[in-house]
């Protein structure tokens, strides 16, 4: 076992040096860079950057020389603790990312409880009654949030909150509370503004487990042992839920590899049609205006997540399911 | 004939009946409703208003008063009484209706960290040292008390506020001036290019302190644009540009920690270190970065509290403003201005149509203006229209350096193609799709109240439609012969001309679906247009590198022609649209690099350098000859002009006073700057 | 062989199941899955709007009209007193001065009547046959100011309905592409991964998982921003779709790599490896039939992926983009405050999106359970 652990762990070390890697050469893909970036939004305000002056940018920056000296420069930083500078922002990325990452786990976690709490029962219902007419309105209900695009309905539901209820606008806080230190209000305010996000965010989700959860508990419930347990004369419920659901549950530990990165960077583009202070929208901006440093971090980051995701996630299986073990010695 | 025929005949013609009523009924419902649309514009379209500053030391405040705040605190202790902060001399400003009340916090929007223009246009002051009054159109004295011309226009006194002082009360002085010349504008790391704006003829001036309160500007030639240069959005205007070392002034007292002239290397290195800097410039330009930094002494009537790259920009009186009104009460009004985040356009425009804005006028978008309107009642608002002065909400650039393709290049610098063009295009219809009729189609030239106009003729000049002579035109110089689709085809027999125009999507103007719109237009004279939608880097990349052909983008600033020439004619290489980069090159080596532009657009260069240099009324001259050449020779094709879309949408709570029913909209009179901020106040 | 005499009915039954191929067995079940079923219609009515998108519109979709701009959908009159004469009214407009909206009124004495296979625009069916003959239109029906308009229509004064019908078309058939793209990727790579095993599964498994890691939008933007530029819009989003399919091939990938996993071992691989076949055959021959139905399973769950992420693309100003018509850029043409306060009209085109995206995932999960050996 910790064999397993350790070999698995070294592999883990090696794929996230290698995503940075990755995620430093997607991020200079675009041509020019921040400079470049920075000029155009300069200009489109009508202000002048000469070429000198780019030129002087550029050498501060460091942005003019090739690719790997940039990328040992920002390993070198890494190695310190520091994740560099955020041209952008003027501010250490470490700053700029903390401030959001645990609004960002908040309503990421509120968006998953939310899948959860739709999906199993709507999974198990579907995979006990198949083919019923409950069947596919559960599932259809389920599948919903798959269909509809998100965006849209991120904007129909912000009008709707306002001109129904006269909601505050989007965002996590009322305007008074955004910078306030912490209390009890502030946090009620937080979480009078996390229904519009958690239920968007969660509804896209329900479809992918309600899928898993039926496919597994039906594969189940056609074993031996439940037919044996049913004829005993076991109640209906307790033949389901005593051991079906259970081993249904195991393949959730699998869906933690992807979950994990999801928690931290939230989604992208609801976030920001409704104007959430979340990562997702500050790694759209930061790719937008090649902010070298604050997009790789964030990058980095998810990557990192995945990466302990599935190695939490196998590591769980191999614990859960015995024969995974055996498989693997 | 056949009962059938008959019956069929009857009922083509019934429906043919039908069909010319519909028509019929159409066109007398679009003429009531171009007529309507005069009238109905007005009803959102106010008069100019602005408050005024008082230059007549006769009608001065003889006593000065301040904010129950600030007079808690001097009767503290903690701060000098307000006669000793204000000085002998406030910049006394004659508000626009009434004297204003203390109090309040004014609520706003930004989209972040490089939205910097939203704090300087609305809470700067504006700080330049002599400013515009509120027709956009006179040079008045503003942070200095006076510009005295001396020697022909080859010096320039200002003098200075007794007693003004910094926002940290130190004394502001013509020391600051020397400091920044001295210390900043001729040290190469931190400035490496030197400014046009210090220049004359491509010649660079000094400055000298005269006295502790007056400064001279000293040209080795008459530069007669002094005054507009000081009052502009320019280099030397003010502290918006010191982010980029540039200003003309700056706290000597403060910054001089930070520089290597007057701090040992190794302690700059540990004070670089400390603050996680990359080197000691990046700090120092932060460290003197008006919207960034809380700690820079500033003198605009706000200044930074919470910085712009946190989640609220806050900024908070200035104790030491020298702005007075005319019952010297000491400016501003409102105690505080509040910018919350917003990362996404629609989510601010939601917030203003919501009423979560006090007085918003960045980022409000022109084609949601019906919903404003159907929300103003219920969000305690009014919306008011600020038409610009320039000609071009939207223009359209022809690269006439563009090399890549011989036959493009031949016709882009054909005056007749151009104009052709030009006459393609309905503007009617652009103007009702996208401007909501609130626009003014025309030529590129400003409006008819600008002084550099050259006259009522030149608005519609190659600018209305005209699908007949566009055709003519087009035949005649030899782009006669059409393929099979009536597309016309290229005079090197390599088949259709096509020609490709690029667009930045995004912004204000919906430039591309504008552009597609034409793209329809221009297939009735035959004209095959690509459009192509790009990031903004990238286009700012292609422009650079000539590989542009036509370019959208508007050109707001160019009623202010000397000070703004930048969509006039080719003026700088990181523009996203360009006229001609190899003329940039050629303009500012004085013809060393670059390619000599063709007569007509060296003629234009030239009259624009050498109205620096001449006294007013012949500048004026020269202004209204370089726009009829521009109207001419169409090297830009001016589409919708004097229109509200970039920024000319202003929502305004009721309970706000002093608010003008309609101002002059441009980046030289950092709208809303123009009408004095820190006259607003709340009534209630 | 002796005659048995008739056999009966159930014995019947099974004897069917017994020599049924597999193909048949898959059949049957999928067949009890009535949503599935009616899903399989839909998409197949989704296609044959695509084959016929030129038929179906009626209008040019790029032809604009300022004085025809952000009109609601015209209501459709079935009866003309009597008589079975479907018409709609003709319709002013005219931009009120106060709220700045356009305001239409229809006039009832104006009836503009509506033809069946009319007259319009030219164009080619199926590419082929020039004709002007549209499903519906109206007299007069080549002059655009007087056609009807079924859905309202946009800013510009263009007909919506025309244009959800050739958005229609491309939105329907660049999924494809990828998809195809994702497929083959994903068997052949996720074929060897599982049939070598070894140092080749080991690489291939590292590489999946990286690729898994990063983030799909900064990858859509790299390399959105790095196409050339002489491409058209089109060509841009074919190799746009190319790419995110290289990221969709993971997870196919995973899938036949296990199966192959568990088929090494089986007796009838076995068997043919001894008879003599090639690799190549075992593979293709032998194997993947086995679990061709998951394939098409998966392929067809791939479908909606790729018409949502097209959405999501046009949002971001990544996808097509205009003049290309497609569900994404009418999307993102809705996708703005004005439009769902004052021209709801404009956000139809989230009607078929979310259809077809549910017909997809039924078809497929009724063709995955089908193709399920346990049920």
């Amino acid at each position: 076992m910790l064999a397993y652990i350790g070999r698995r762990a070294v592999l883990a070390i090696f794929t996230v040096w290698a995503i940075s890697v990755l995620a430093f050469v997607i991020i200079q893909l675009p041509p020019g860079d921040y400079v470049t970036s920075y000029i155009a939004q300069m200009a489109s305000m009508g202000s002048v950057v000469t070429d000198e002056e780019a030129q002087n940018l550029r050498i501060q920056y460091g942005l003019g020389q090739p690719i790997y000296v940039q990328y040992l420069k920002w390993m070198r930083l890494i190695a310190q603790g520091n994740f560099g500078m955020s041209m952008e922002w003027r501010r250490p990325v470490t700053e700029v990312i903390g401030e959001r990452l645990w609004l960002t786990v908040v309503v990421s976690v509120a968006a998953l409880t939310l899948t959860w709490v739709l999906a199993l029962p709507i999974g198990i219902y579907s995979a006990v009654r198949q083919y019923s007419a409950g069947d596919y309105l559960a599932t259809f209900v389920g599948f919903i949030g798959l269909a509809v695009p998100n965006f849209l309905l991120a904007l129909v539901l912000l009008y709707l909150g306002f001109v129904l209820f006269n909601a505050h606008i989007g965002g996590l806080f009322s305007p008074e509370f955004s910078d306030a230190p912490w209390s009890g209000a502030r946090v009620w305010d937080l979480l009078k503004h996390l229904p519009i996000p958690a239920v968007i965010l969660g509804l896209a989700g329900t479809a992918q487990q309600i899928r898993i959860m039926r496919a597994n508990l039906l594969d189940e419930l056609r074993k031996p042992y439940v037919v044996t347990a049913r004829s005993k004369g076991l109640p209906e419920s307790r033949v389901i839920t005593k051991y079906p659901v259970r081993v249904a549950l195991n393949p959730f530990a699998s869906t933690i590899g992807y979950t994990l990165p999801y928690i931290v960077s939230g989604s992208i583009i609801v976030s920001l049609v409704l104007g959430l202070p979340t990562v997702g929208p500050l790694l759209l901006k930061a790719l937008i205006a090649q902010d070298m440093f604050l997009a790789g971090t964030i990058v980095l980051l998810l990557g990192v997540m995945t990466v302990i995701g599935t190695l939490v996630s196998d590591i769980l299986l191999v614990w859960i399911d015995p024969r995974i073990r055996l498989e693997e010695t | 004939m056949t009962k059938l025929g008959r019956t069929l005949r009857i009922r083509t013609l019934r429906s043919r009946l039908t069909a010319a009523l519909v028509v019929g009924a159409l066109i007398g419902v679009i003429a009531a409703g171009a007529l309507a649309q005069s009238a109905g514009k007005s009803a959102l379209i106010g008069k100019l208003e602005g408050p005024e500053v008082v230059t007549d030391s006769a009608k001065f405040p003889k006593t000065l008063k301040e904010a129950p705040q600030l007079a808690a605190l001097v009767k503290a202790g903690k701060l000098p009484p307000v006669s000793e902060r204000v000085g002998q001399d406030p910049l006394v400003i004659k508000p626009l209706h009434e004297i204003g009340k203390y109090g309040g916090t004014w609520r706003g929007g930004f989209t972040g960290p490089a939205d910097f223009w939203n704090g300087y246009r609305c809470c700067s002051g504006p700080d330049h040292l002599m400013f515009w009054d509120y027709t956009g159109d006179k040079v008045m004295p503003n942070l200095a008390r006076g510009l005295e011309m001396q020697d022909g226009g080859r010096a320039w006194l200002l003098h200075l506020r007794r007693g003004m002082k910094w926002s940290d009360g130190k004394p502001f002085t013509a020391d600051d001036f020397v400091f920044w010349f001295e210390d900043i504008y001729r040290n190469k790391d931190l400035i490496p290019t030197p400014s046009a704006a210090m220049a004359i003829n491509g010649k660079q001036g000094v400055i000298e302190k005269v006295d502790t309160h007056t400064v001279r500007f000293k040209f080795p030639e008459p530069y007669f644009m002094l005054p507009d240069v000081l009052a502009g959005s320019t280099d030397l205007g003010g502290q918006w540009s010191a982010y980029r070392g540039m200003g003309g002034f700056a706290p000597a007292h403060y910054l001089k920690q930070f520089h290597p002239k007057y701090v040992g290397e190794a302690e700059l290195d540990r004070k670089v270190k400390e603050a996680k800097f990359d080197s000691w410039v990046r700090m120092f330009l932060a460290k003197n970065d008006w919207a960034l930094n809380p700690e820079l002494p500033v003198l605009s009537p706000w200044k930074t509290m919470t910085p712009i790259n946190t989640p609220t920009w806050t900024l908070e009186r200035n104790p030491y403003s020298v702005f007075v009104d005319t019952a010297g009460n000491q400016l501003p009004y409102i105690d505080r201005v509040v910018l919350t985040l917003a990362e996404n356009l629609e989510v601010i425009n939601l917030r203003a149509i919501a009423g979560e804005y006090d007085f918003q006028q960045r980022h409000i978008e022109l084609g949601k203006l019906p919903v404003f309107i159907e929300n103003q009642a219920r969000g305690g608002y009014k919306v008011y229209l600020d038409p610009g002065d320039y000609g071009g909400d939207m223009i359209i650039k022809f690269n006439l350096n563009y090399d890549a393709d011989p036959e493009i290049a031949k016709w882009f610098n054909t005056a007749d193609f151009r104009r052709a063009l030009a006459l393609g295009i309905d503007r009617d219809q652009i103007n009702e799709t996208f401007w909501l009729g609130t626009g003014t189609p025309s030529s590129v030239v400003p409006a008819d109240s600008n002084k550099y106009n050259p006259g009522p003729q030149y608005r519609k000049m190659w600018a209305t439609l005209d699908v007949k002579k566009a055709n003519e035109m087009l035949d005649q110089i030899g782009l006669a012969k059409k393929d099979a689709q009536g597309y016309r085809l290229r005079s090197d027999g390599k088949g259709r001309l096509r020609i490709e125009i690029m667009t930045l999507g995004g912004q204000f103007v919906q430039f591309t679906q504008i552009a597609e719109m034409i793209r329809e237009q221009w297939k009735k004279i035959g004209i095959d247009l690509t459009v192509q939608e790009v990031e903004r880097s990238l286009a700012l990349k292609r422009t650079a590198a000539n590989e542009q052909q036509l370019g959208a983008w508007n050109n707001d600033g160019s009623e202010h022609l000397f000070t703004f020439p930048l969509h006039v004619f080719p003026f700088e290489l990181a523009a996203v649209a360009s006229s001609g980069p190899l003329y940039v090159k050629w303009f500012h080596s004085a013809g060393a690099q670059g390619k000599e532009p063709e007569p007509r657009m060296r003629e234009l260069m030239e009259k624009w350098k050498k109205a620096f240099g001449v006294p007013e009324k012949e500048r004026i001259q020269l202004g209204k000859d370089i726009w009829k050449i521009a109207a001419e020779d169409v090297f830009i094709i001016g589409v919708i002009g004097m229109g509200p879309a970039s920024m000319g949408v202003r929502v305004v709570k009721n309970n706000m006073g002093n608010i003008p029913s309609r101002q002059y909209n441009s980046p030289d009179g950092k709208t809303p700057g123009i009408s004095r901020p820190a006259t607003f106040f709340y009534k209630k | 062989m002796a005659e048995q005499g008739p056999i009966p009915a159930a014995d019947a039954t099974k004897q069917r199941i017994f020599v049924a191929s597999q193909w048949q067995l898959t059949w049957w079940r999928f067949r009890k899955h009535r949503v599935a079923v009616a899903s399989a219609l839909v998409v197949a009515g989704f296609y044959l709007a695509v084959l016929g998108a030129d038929f179906l519109a009626y209008a040019d979709p790029d032809a604009s009209e300022a004085q025809r701009s952000l009109m609601p959908p015209q209501r459709v009159y079935w009866f003309d007193g009597w008589r079975f004469r479907p018409h709609v009214y003709a319709v002013k407009g005219v931009r009120d001065q106060q709220s700045f909206r356009r305001v239409y009124r229809a006039d009832p004495d104006q009836k503009i009547p509506i033809r069946f296979f009319a007259e319009g625009f030219e164009y080619r069916f199926l590419g082929v046959i020039p004709t002007t003959r549209h499903l519906i239109g109206v007299d007069g029906g080549l002059d655009a100011t007087k056609t009807i308009f079924l859905l309202g229509t946009d800013v510009q004064g263009r007909d919506l309905w025309s244009r959800l019908m050739y958005g229609t078309r491309i939105s329907l058939t660049i999924g494809l592409f990828g998809v195809t793209v994702s497929l083959l990727l994903g068997v052949v790579l996720g074929g060897i991964s599982g049939f070598y095993g070894g140092m080749i599964d080991t690489v291939i498994q590292r590489t999946i998982e990286i690729l898994r890691s990063i983030p799909t939008i900064p990858l859509w933007m790299g390399l959105a921003a790095a196409l050339p530029r002489e491409w058209s819009v089109l060509q841009v989003y074919f190799a746009i779709t190319i790419i995110i399919s290289l990221l969709g091939w993971t997870e196919l990938a995973r899938v036949v790599r296990g199966r192959f996993l568990s088929m090494r071992e089986e007796d009838f691989v076995v068997s043919a490896r001894l008879v003599g076949c090639t690799q190549m055959r075992t593979i293709f021959v032998h194997m993947v039939p086995s679990f061709m139905s998951h394939i098409i399973a998966a392929t067809t769950l791939a479908l909606p992926a790729m018409i949502i992420s097209e959405t999501a693309l046009s949002f971001l100003g990544l996808g097509l983009r205009p003049p290309a018509i497609s569900w994404g850029v009418l999307l993102q043409h809705a996708q703005n405050v004005q439009t769902v306060a004052i021209s709801p009209w404009l956000m139809l085109p989230a009607v078929p999106v979310i259809i077809a995206v549910m017909a997809f995932n039924f078809l497929g999960d009724g063709l995955r359970d089908a193709a399920d050996p346990y049920t």
